[in-house]
């Protein structure tokens, strides 16, 4: 867990970053399908899978598989524990940017 | 592989602001074209039938040609409705999944109703009664599917949209068939447009 003014380490990296915001697009009760999600983030397989499983270990995805064989499909949604990590993401990155600006620096 | 990377906090917010704005393109329901979609129908669909009316005394039924155009104008609507729906919610499960399912079956069920009604006491009642059904119907019909997808939790404008539409439809009762048309027309199509515009604007507005 970060601390309360330290961007969370899950998210802050670009793959995950673009994994978390496609999710938190979709309604409440909504999952997108894998094959849908890498084509939106141009990932290959492996390279999504890496990410999610750490979104997934942190508690932030949720990962369903239904079906078998080749009419199977694995759906993937952000939990209420994800979407409350990405608005505390984006309001320390709101504050650093802000104070970064008022203090005329490059926010690091 | 991508790897985990350091970013600055201002990368990260345009990798956020590209992301958002990627995924708002291709999997949200652009709602202002699916309003003009219909907007243009009810418009251009009952004016046509409107004109083809307002100099019958005493009035007889739309021209045939004018209802051919607003069935050729309804299956384009359709046609481009589904397009959209169909490529922005492709791979998207769960809840709005089943909310799109109930209220296309709504629509439908709403519709067989109405029709099975109009052939049931076309020989009963008169030209009025029968106008109203006729074309009142389907814009009653449509203003209590967008109140219920309000209902379901989907567009913000689709309540302001049903509950006039069902305004509008329930004041034709009182009208003569030519007036209908055109109340349906200007008061309908015109509505739909009307939120397409808001729409487009908010949405602009949010960035």
């Amino acid at each position: 867990m970060p601390a309360e003014d330290e961007l969370d380490p899950v998210i802050h990296a670009p793959v995950r970053l673009r994994v978390l915001v496609t999710l938190a697009t979709l309604r409440d009760g909504d999952d997108l399908s894998f094959t849908r999600l890498q084509e939106l983030l141009g990932l290959t397989p492996g390279n999504l899978i890496t990410h999610l499983r750490k979104l997934e270990d942190a508690g932030y995805v949720t990962t369903a598989k239904e079906g078998s064989g080749v009419t199977s499909r694995t759906s993937v949604s952000i939990s209420q524990q994800g979407r409350k990590a990405l608005d505390n993401y984006t309001a320390i990155l709101r504050q650093l940017l802000d104070s970064a600006s008022a203090n005329g620096t490059s926010p690091h | 592989m991508e790897q985990d990377q350091d970013m600055s906090a201002q990368e990260a917010a345009s990798v956020m602001q590209d992301a958002r704005a990627r995924a708002r393109k291709e999997l949200v329901i652009s709602a202002p074209v699916v309003y003009a979609a219909w907007g243009l129908v009810w418009l251009i669909g009952y004016g046509g039938m409107w004109l083809s009316v307002r100099e019958q005394h005493p009035y007889r039924a739309p021209s045939g040609v004018s209802m051919a155009a607003l069935f050729v104008l309804a299956a384009f609507a359709v046609a481009a409705v589904i397009a959209v729906v169909h490529r922005r919610t492709e791979g998207i499960g769960g809840q709005s999944a089943r909310d799109r399912r109930f209220i296309l079956a709504t629509w439908a069920t709403g519709y067989l109703i109405l029709l099975v009604v109009q052939a049931t006491i076309s020989h009963s009642v008169g030209a009025r009664a029968y106008a109203f059904l006729d074309f009142a119907g389907p814009l009653l019909l449509a203003g209590l599917v967008y109140v219920l997808a309000f209902v379901l939790g989907r567009h913000r404008s689709a309540f302001a949209l049903g509950s006039w539409l069902i305004i509008v439809g329930a004041s034709c009762a009182w009208l003569a068939p030519a007036t209908i048309l055109a109340t349906c027309a200007l008061a309908g199509g015109g509505a739909f447009l009307l939120i397409a515009v808001i729409e487009t604007r908010l949405a602009a507005h949010a960035g």
